[in-house]
């Protein structure tokens, strides 16, 4: 590297691209990993605004704002958005791709040409998706899990939804695959596997979900586009298919995908845990092997979803046994986390704010995902506003948390420069006191009965909806002072020191923001006897 | 190798096509299942056969919310699980039935009478655990006429096959005034998800529902439905092994030296 590049930070250093050319043909993992920052933050702006349509139509029984296709409508693409295009990329797509490389002591990832193709992929997949928002049939209007026989039967326009939603999925596996090669292969001398950070571990364990689990949904979208063009007849018992074998092929996918989803928040925390208490983290073989074992387990437990959809007593059994076993590791990572901060010189700086909201949070998800993994609870609570309580307290709870923990974590790495602090607890507080007054009603109202997606509901139901309307509209108060002070942190904050929360990892040995390949030399570890989370 | 794999892949997709070439339909008019007919008011001139033999309007039977159960008593498939569970909702609605809602149950099979369905309802209300009015809950039969005027009314497509039938699992609500207002599928049935659609229909509130986890009354014949090659089976074979060639890969071939160099 010349001595000018290693002076200039990746933002200034082009490579003679000019304008949006420096950023779109430019296969710098950092640029990568920003310009996915940049589009997901985007849809997720769009599926928040969705998100509260749907709370604001559940104010009051009856058609309030809209009727009941458009509520249809609503939630599936509430629920497409924010499952494939931000939950499931998120962590991996952005922090992986900026971190990951950095974390292990590389200069980039193992493909690099290989890392913006799937960048293009994502962008082809959520445009093939927008086209079915606005091109003939309408919306789908199916749920974002498009079960069949509905989704080859329904007027709306399912398509492009699938194809967007299959080809999201091979820009999943492209990344997945390029992360697992580049941890196999690109790591630092010294950097052994048990010396890793465990952020690059939970990306380690997502990149083999992704691998093997993401084509199953492709294969399982392709047959719905079979099936409804050329009436082959995998799922529909009119043509000798098995509707039921649809729900069977979504779940064997979608299940692991929770854990694509849960794996990098973990990491995350693994991070800024030891960071904030200022000592190594407790535990760190047990949290490698937990997050191994959720990677493995995770792929056993699909069918815990279809409890009610008919299968054998003996089938239920089992499912429900592996569903207890998937959470040991899950409550072994809590605990670690918990055992790390005890005794610990705690800083309580922003980003362990977001990771002890997720541990809030996260816990309760994990323990009520429990009524839903027994047979008996879960038939009694089983399609009612229980499970997307449940589902939101992990995902929106736990990996939401976790994504903006990484961002306030990370955030004067990348830009080189900090957030206003007290905007950013204020921001976290309206968040967390707003999320638990939208999400936690819905707990009661599921366990009382309240079906879920449905336009309309019982008088009963009224009093609980008015309170978890107006938790959205501070939750979603709170999500806007939280981005708005990011986005003026990154461009106007105070310059940001190279390693403002004196965190350990390789990372923080670099400058902010990093030069265009991290490092001047290869960093070597081999006289370095302590693993660097 | 990668050719015959693609060619593999093919060849599993087009031999399940072509084991189920002869039964395949148009899309938009299924030949067994459900195509929703919301916001249509009942004919009056649809007769059925009640429970004392006398031949009725069906239409002048519905004067409250009404669920419409269409089953055939001898199913030897999901006609039970349906029925057992209304009675199962029966029990746990707050709802009273004969006085804030009723169920009528009509037989599609026109060879079966009305002894038969008395017999069947004696077992449901048996079923019931709480106190109710027989008369809430009406097990009927109709000619075939009258049957084919009501399954087309509902959009219930059904098909014989030897003694039984192909038919979909799901029951209608109607208003008071005979408008089907909603359809629940399925053979499971939550009673908040029942006791709403009958709190539309007494308002006269028609609305599509997203649960449709549409159940059907099928049978599997593997002697004359064998797969030749099944393509989950494939598709699962190929991701393990390209999975496993890579771990292989990663694993076995040394690093290059200087690879970042």
């Amino acid at each position: 590297m010349s001595e000018t590049a290693a002076q200039l930070n990746f933002f200034q250093e082009t490579q003679g691209r000019k304008g949006i050319l420096a950023w779109i043909l430019s296969t710098d993992h950092k640029r990568i990993g920003l310009m996915y920052m940049y589009t997901i933050m985007v849809f997720f702006i769009v599926g928040v605004l969705l998100g509260l349509g749907i709370k604001m139509e559940l104010i009051a029984p009856g058609l309030t704002v809209m009727g009941p296709q458009a509520y249809n409508s609503f939630f599936t693409v509430h629920g497409v958005i924010m499952i494939f295009v931000i939950v499931i990329p998120g962590l991996p797509a952005i922090f992986g791709n900026f971190f990951l490389p950095i974390m292990i002591g590389a200069k980039d990832v193992a493909f690099p040409k290989l890392n913006l193709f799937s960048w293009y992929l994502f962008i082809i997949g959520i445009i093939t998706v927008l086209i079915s928002l606005f091109t003939f049939g309408g919306p789908p209007d199916t749920g974002w899990t498009f079960y069949a026989p509905y989704s080859f039967k329904t007027t709306t326009n399912m398509f492009p939804a699938v194809l967007g939603a299959f080809i999201l999925g091979f820009s999943s596996i492209l990344t997945g695959l390029n992360f697992i090669t580049t941890i196999h292969r690109m790591r630092a001398p010294g950097m052994r596997w048990m010396k890793m950070p465990l952020f690059a571990w939970s990306i380690y364990g997502t990149g083999w979900i992704q691998l093997f689990a993401t084509p199953i949904v492709g294969i399982t979208l392709l047959m719905i586009i079979a099936e409804r063009f050329l009436k082959i007849g995998f799922f529909d018992p009119a043509l000798g298919g098995d509707p039921i074998l649809y729900q069977h092929l979504f779940w064997i996918y979608s299940h692991p995908a929770v854990y694509i989803m849960i794996l990098p928040a973990m990491g995350v925390i693994s991070e800024i845990i030891p960071t904030f208490a200022r000592k190594g983290i407790f535990g760190y073989n047990a949290v490698v092997i937990s997050t191994m074992a959720i990677a493995i387990v995770g792929y056993f437990v699909w069918a815990h979803h279809m409890f009610t959809s008919g299968m054998s007593t003996t089938a239920q059994f089992v499912f429900s046994l592996l569903t207890f076993f998937v959470a040991i590791p899950s409550a072994i990572k809590v605990f670690n986390w918990v055992a790390t901060l005890y005794k610990g010189s705690i800083r309580l700086e922003v980003p362990l704010i977001w990771a002890l909201g997720f541990l809030f949070l996260f816990m309760i998800g994990g323990f009520t995902g429990l009524f839903l993994g027994a047979v008996a609870t879960d038939v009694h609570v089983h399609n009612t506003t229980f499970v997307v309580a449940h589902f939101h307290y992990i995902i929106f709870g736990g990996m939401g948390s976790a994504f903006f923990a990484a961002l306030h974590y990370w955030l004067p790495k990348m830009y080189g420069r900090m957030y206003n602090k007290y905007w950013a607890t204020v921001g976290w507080a309206t968040f967390f006191i707003g999320f638990n007054v939208l999400y936690f009603p819905m707990f009661i109202l599921g366990y009382q009965g309240m079906p879920r997606r449905y336009y309309d509901y019982l008088d009963q139901f009224h009093g609980l909806n008015i309170v978890s309307t107006l938790g959205a509209f501070i939750m979603v108060a709170g999500i806007f002072v939280i981005i708005l002070n990011l986005i003026r942190g990154a461009r106007h904050g105070e310059q940001a020191t190279m390693n403002p929360w004196e965190g350990r990892s390789l990372e923080w040995t670099v400058p902010s923001p990093p030069p265009l390949e991290n490092f001047d030399e290869i960093p070597d570890l081999t006289k370095s006897s302590a693993h660097p989370a | 190798m990668r050719s015959k794999l693609v060619v593999l892949f093919l060849l599993a997709l087009f031999s399940r096509a072509e084991s189920q070439e002869n039964v395949a339909m148009p899309a938009n008019d299924p030949e067994i299942g459900i195509v929703e007919h919301l916001d249509t008011i009942l004919s009056p001139g649809i007769m059925v056969i009640g429970e004392t033999g006398d031949t009725v309007p069906l239409l002048s039977l519905i004067n409250k919310p009404t669920i419409l159960n269409l089953v055939y008593y001898r199913c030897p498939g999901i006609c039970s699980p349906i029925m057992n569970s209304l009675a199962e909702v029966v029990d746990k609605l707050d709802m009273v039935i004969g006085k804030d809602y009723q169920i009528l149950t009509v037989s599609f099979d026109a060879r079966e009478d009305i002894s038969l369905a008395v017999k069947k309802k004696q077992n449901y209300i048996n079923m019931v655990k709480k106190e109710i009015d027989p008369a809430g809950w009406q097990f009927m039969t109709a000619d075939s006429l009258d049957i084919a005027n009501l399954c087309n009314t509902v959009g219930f497509r059904f098909k014989i096959v030897g003694n039984d039938f192909l038919h979909p699992g799901m029951i209608a609500v109607f208003s008071p005034q005979g408008k089907l207002t909603r359809y629940l599928f399925g053979t499971y049935f939550l009673p908040f998800e029942v006791k709403l659609a009958l709190a539309e229909a007494n308002k006269g509130l028609s609305g599509p529902t997203i649960n449709r986890v549409l159940q059907f009354c099928y049978t599997y014949d593997p002697q004359g439905r064998q797969y030749v090659l099944n393509v989950t089976k494939v598709s699962g074979i190929l991701i393990l092994a390209i999975g496993l060639i890579v771990i292989l890969v990663l694993i076995l071939k040394p690093k290059r030296k200087n690879h970042q160099q």
